[in-house]
């Protein structure tokens, strides 16, 4: 349908119930292109960890430089494309709104928001970062970012502002809490003096401790704004609608939602637990991080229990499969979570492998397989397709990944407890029992075991691709009964 | 806000930040900020063409329209 009607001679923008989805579908694409490049960078750093010489002896393939390419490119780029795709798609519909302002500024943050990932992964691959973890980008990119994300919170405002609902529904709260405390913390943690308005390099405005403490107060709210306020807004909006069923219980939404956003903001001093860092700010950080247990869970229990009466989907709509699966790694991340931040627990697993199988329950288990369970809810509906070009190879997909991330988390559980283990293991004379490298040679099965882990993953990743194109070229599977019937949910009560 | 001018608003907007991209690769210091500057310039520039050329078949289809329009009326 065109973006466009003429009225009055001149053209002006859609129609009272148009909705702007070619930015949803131009980021849906984006999403789903980033998760492969994400993945597959993240693999081959993988092999790097296995056999250093993958390295390839150039500066632009070592560990250091790719590593923020993986990790930019799973969060910012793919998470990233999913939740401003998902936002603009789930506004819309709740605010019975089309996008505020003209299709360009729409555009304006599709093509800002992709330029600015490929300059970030460019500039890492170049060698320059601020090497601040999850902010490594520059000045000059952090600016360009700024702009782009302005100009996305003005669309999703403007858009709440004109809604034709009177109520906003709780999905939009949960993203409006992502927006927002996204561009404080980007703009807090990224205030730099740059050496030349000509150069890249630049100083942080802070130093020492503080410094650090600014950093994991903008690292761990990335963790619990970007990747988890965002994504349970996905949650709110896409289980009920996939399960055709309203939430559980609406309120405890609410109560979900001004806990978590109350006392996740606290929790970053975790990270810097047996520091310089004061003291009493470290035991503030672990008791906020034990107290975001509860919100956690409450937010888990109303995902799973709004699947009451509907368990049987998961059966036929492996998207929805996908989204619960999703809940249930939230769960188990959200208790791992303030357990590792305990202060004798983080003395062992601090620094090892066990942090980094951590990571990857809640980014592959929560956040990645929450996005696939909205694309794939999204894609027949955004290329009007009666459905997925193939139900048997999403169902593939989802025990692929399922099997990739278990055995992904695993491996590097086992070895971060062996390396916490070994490194302060201490001799009859008070030396230490093993030396560095011990531990290297200790944990390298586990580090090959990780590696399969994330080849199983990518190659979920390609499946699910493959899927979706086949899906919007509107082919139709070519062995009969590869595809099962997968109707494409119509009106539910979520929100709408 | 009609749909033209919104978009022109914007187009002007990338346009600027173009210019400042090309100031900045002009001025480099060092490749990152040179490969950012003119990639920003080369964005802006892309942003800006893609916006002209869709005005331009927009309103190629007005036009369509509008002579469609008389035509028929014309004919009754």
């Amino acid at each position: 349908m065109s973006k466009y009607r003429v009225q009055d001679g001149a053209l002006v923008d859609g129609g009272p119930l148009t909705y702007n989805d070619d930015v949803v579908r131009k980021f849906t694409i984006a999403a789903v292109i980033w998760a492969i490049v994400a993945f597959s960078v993240g693999v081959y750093i993988a092999t790097e960890l296995c056999w250093p010489s993958f390295n390839l002896g150039l500066p632009w393939t070592n560990f250091g430089r790719l590593r923020p390419v993986h990790t930019s490119a799973a969060i910012f780029a793919f998470g990233g494309s999913t939740l401003i795709g998902t936002a603009f798609y789930v506004v819309q519909r709740t605010c019975r709104a089309r996008l505020w302002g003209p299709p360009a500024l729409a555009n304006f943050v599709f093509w800002g928001y992709q330029f600015f990932i490929v300059m970030a992964a460019l500039s890492y691959v170049m060698g320059f970062s601020k090497s601040r973890e999850y902010a490594e980008p520059e000045w000059h990119l952090d600016i360009w970012l700024t702009i782009i994300w302005v100009t996305f919170a003005v669309i999703y405002v403007g858009t709440l502002v004109k809604r034709r609902e009177p109520h906003i529904y709780v999905a939009n709260w949960f993203y409006l809490a992502f927006i927002l405390t996204i561009a404080v913390l980007h703009v807090v943690n990224n205030l730099t003096l740059p050496v030349s308005w000509f150069g890249s390099k630049s100083y942080s405005l802070f130093s020492g401790v503080q410094d650090a403490l600014v950093q994991w107060w903008y690292g761990h709210n990335a963790v619990g704004f970007f990747l988890t306020a965002g994504f349970l807004g996905m949650m709110y909006y896409f289980i009920p609608k996939a399960a055709n069923r309203p939430i559980y219980s609406y309120r405890l939404s609410i109560v979900h939602f001004w806990s978590l956003i109350f006392i996740y903001i606290w929790a970053g001093p975790h990270h810097l637990l047996w520091t310089a860092l004061p003291d009493w700010t470290q035991t503030l950080g672990m008791v906020f991080s034990i107290m975001l247990w509860m919100p956690s869970w409450g937010g888990m229990i109303n995902g799973l229990m709004t699947l009451s009466g509907a368990w049987d989907k998961l059966r036929t709509d492996p998207g929805l499969r996908f989204s619960v699966t999703a809940v249930g790694f939230y769960g188990m991340a959200t208790f791992e979570g303030p357990v590792m931040s305990i202060r004798n627990v983080n003395a062992l697993s601090h620094y090892t492998d066990w942090g980094i199988g951590h990571v990857h329950s809640g980014s592959l288990g929560w956040v990645a397989f929450i996005s696939f369970g909205a694309i794939y809810y999204l894609v027949p509906k955004l290329w009007n397709r009666d459905g997925l070009y193939s139900v048997r190879l999403a169902s593939w997909h989802y025990w692929i990944a399922t099997l990739g991330i278990v055995v992904y988390i695993v491996a590097m559980w086992v070895a971060g407890i062996t390396e916490g283990l070994m490194w302060r293991a201490y001799d009859s004379h008070g030396f230490l029992q093993y030396s560095f490298i011990e531990s290297v040679v200790a944990v390298h099965p586990f580090m090959v075991m990780r590696l399969i882990g994330g080849l199983l993953f990518l190659t979920g990743g390609l499946l699910m691709a493959y899927n979706l194109a086949r899906t919007i070229a509107g082919t139709k599977p070519l062995i009969p009964g590869l595809a099962a019937a997968w109707p494409v949910l119509g009106a539910a009560p979520a929100g709408e | 806000m009609g749909t033209g001018l919104g978009d022109g608003v914007v187009g002007v907007f990338v346009g600027l930040l173009g210019l400042g991209g090309l100031a900045l690769g002009l001025g480099a210091r060092d490749g990152e900020m040179f490969v950012f500057g003119f990639s920003l310039a080369a964005f802006s520039a892309l942003f800006v063409r893609g916006l002209i050329r869709q005005r331009a078949l927009l309103t190629g289809r007005v036009a369509e329209e509008a002579a469609a329009k008389t035509e028929t009326a014309a004919h009754v």
